[in-house]
């Protein structure tokens, strides 16, 4: 078939996003269950709020990570389907015209489930050996004395068996869904150009009508590049508040995870912009365009989603740690003052991070191939 | 004018290097409309990529009026392709998300060219200039690669067989429009092709085999594209 295990190994990023997810996930679901169970030995008023505030910082972490991250890797698996089904648009109109049903090509589909799976269990494992470590982390001056670990393998169900299951149908059912096309039309790749790119006015200058034209052909790709700079400024601010508000371990997890979270979805937006414009930005080479004009031309038009995406993240974290400060920990004792513009406030190392970001952004689309 | 002295070029590596391009010399003037022919496989692409500055070459020296490909930068030479030289492919390579008059706008802008109307008109094209790629036969996709070629008036307009992709009647209507637009603007044309035929339009006719330019012979008589077999 014509989507083999190598090409859901480049989908790689989103197995690592994944991984994340569920590492945070079980560690926290596990945690909350261990906590549930000894909700009756939770005595003295100190640690009933250290308990409660404890569950609400689960749930809360639980569902944001789960559902954002699921989110996106929805997003993430479509796009790169698509992608995959318009670059290959001209294999797959021969196999339908030699007679392969539509089915028994989505069904080839489903091998991203297999990346989904392999990323929920590395996931899963890690979570198992970071466990104690997290647990003691967690209940630091040792509040609740009878807090022990017991792993709830039960949780393997949801965390990691389903989401491979439902992960790998949406494969197949979108691909079946973008498969419905004429064989002619496959072959002549017209679905790329009909329609939506009409409505262009006219520019200037050839490199900025090149430029709204990727735009428009990848429309997608905004939201990718708007999501990552989001993602990047949220959690670097809410990994720098963390390690003021609750622990070293949750600033550098929430950290990490927004670091890998932020490059990958910029890495295969980025990537797949320089992949589907190969050829045209060899084209304006030969014609004697340099390179600053072909990453002009092909990754400019991107850059103010870009700044949006830092804005918002920027405002929307702000404003979800005041509430947290003033509403989630309003009864715990030794929260710090939290100050968003301060010398050691979130806004200054923010700044300082965008610097080293945006070199990263702007890759050499030369050479091709 | 451009002065080619013992070009040699070599492709891979260890045991697998092999000659390409094997010593070759020849002095084309500005204006000549030169056909390369030779047998596929024989290097006539390398050989034109090469001299146009698109791929570099390991001994010799490629100069135009004095100055040596070989001895610029990578900048000099994007400079060097912009000022001087157009490409036409086989595969036309047209960008598939602009429509015609944009596709023309990536060759006119390069020459600060506003006015290349006139151009799609002389391909007979000027009514599908909002056309896009996909929508076109292969033969009028030929002809928009023409006219952005042209679009920004080259010195020397390379062309590695145009026709080749396309059927008799279409392939001759390309071939006049091109030999039409070079007797009206008078630039320096080198075409490669494997067909013979189409040699009988050029003032000079160099043939290529393996490596080796084995033939080097002016054309007394020019024929039109639809005066030649095919
Ligand atoms: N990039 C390359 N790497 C290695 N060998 C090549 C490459 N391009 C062409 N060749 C080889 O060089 C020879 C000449 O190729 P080419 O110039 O394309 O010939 P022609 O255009 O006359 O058909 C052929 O044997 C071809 O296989
Ligand atoms: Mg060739």
């Amino acid at each position: 078939m014509i989507v083999g295990i190598k090409d859901s190994l480049k989908l790689f990023g989103i197995s690592v996003m994944v991984c994340c997810a569920v590492t945070v996930c079980n560690l926290f679901l596990n945690f909350d269950l261990d906590l549930r169970a000894i909700a009756c030995f939770v005595e003295n008023m100190e640690a009933l709020a250290f308990y409660d505030a404890l569950r609400m910082t689960t749930k809360v972490v639980c569902g944001v990570t789960g559902a954002c991250l699921a989110a996106t890797t929805v997003v993430m698996l479509v796009f790169y389907i698509k992608h995959y089904i318009d670059r290959h648009a001209r294999e797959i109109g021969i196999l339908k015209a030699l007679g392969y049903s539509d089915l028994k090509i989505a069904k080839g589909f489903s091998v991203f489930g297999l990346n989904i799976f392999l990323g929920c269990l590395l996931g899963y494992l890690l979570s198992l050996l970071l466990m104690p470590m997290f647990y003691e982390k967690q209940n630091v001056g040792n509040f609740l004395p009878n807090l022990s670990i017991k792993i709830h393998w039960l949780l393997f169900l949801p965390l990691v068996l389903l989401p491979a299951l439902a992960f790998g149908a949406i494969a197949v059912g979108y691909s079946l869904r973008k498969l419905n096309q004429s064989c002619v039309n496959l072959l002549k790749g017209i679905e790329k150009v009909k329609g939506k790119n009409r409505a262009g006015k006219d520019r200037a200058d050839f490199v900025s009508e090149m430029r709204s034209s990727v735009l428009r052909s990848r429309k997608v790709l905004v939201f990718f590049i708007f999501f990552s700079s989001f993602i990047f400024s949220d959690t670097i601010l809410m990994s720098v508040s963390m390690r003021d508000i609750a622990s070293d371990m949750m600033g550098i997890m929430i950290f990490l995870i927004g670091v890998v979270l932020a490059f990958t979805t910029l890495y295969i937006a980025v990537s797949s912009v320089i992949r589907s414009n190969q050829k045209s930005v060899a084209m304006m080479r030969v014609f004697g365009y340099d390179a600053a004009a072909c990453k002009r031309a092909v990754l400019d038009g991107y850059r103010p989603a870009s700044y949006l995406g830092f804005a918002v993240g920027a405002v929307y974290q702000h404003a979800m740690l005041r509430i947290m400060v003033e509403v989630v920990f309003a009864g715990v004792e030794g929260v710090p003052e939290y100050e968003f513009f301060g010398e050691r406030g979130p806004f200054r190392k923010l700044t300082e991070a965008t610097t080293l970001y945006f070199p990263t952004k702007t890759a050499n689309p030369w050479p091709p191939n | 004018m451009i002065e080619i002295k013992n070009l040699t070029k070599y492709y891979g590596t260890g045991e697998a290097r092999f000659k390409v391009l094997d010593g070759i010399s020849v002095r084309i003037e500005a204006g000549e409309s030169i056909v390369l022919l030779g047998a596929s496989g024989s290097g006539k692409s390398t050989f034109l990529n090469v001299i146009s500055g698109l791929e570099t070459l390991d001994e010799g020296s490629v100069a135009y009026d004095g100055k040596r490909l070989e001895t610029m930068s990578e900048k000099e030479l994007t400079a060097f392709r912009r000022d001087h030289t157009a490409f036409i492919f086989q595969q036309y390579y047209l960008l598939p998300h602009l429509n015609v008059e944009k596709n023309v706008k990536m060759g006119a802008d390069l020459d600060h060219n506003k006015d290349f109307l006139p151009l799609l008109e002389a391909v007979g094209l000027a009514e599908k200039r909002k056309k896009f790629p996909a929508e076109l036969s292969g033969g009028e996709q030929q002809r928009v690669a023409i006219a952005r070629a042209l679009a920004k008036h080259p010195k020397v307009l390379f062309l590695d067989e145009p026709t080749g992709a396309l059927d008799e009647k279409t392939g001759r209507l390309v071939l006049d429009y091109i030999l039409q637009l070079q007797a009206k603007q008078g630039f320096t044309m080198i075409m490669v092709t494997h067909n013979a035929n189409i040699a009988e339009t050029a003032d000079r006719i160099l043939r290529m085999n393996s490596g080796k330019i084995v033939s080097d012979t002016l054309n007394p008589r020019k024929k039109t594209a639809y005066e030649i077999g095919w």
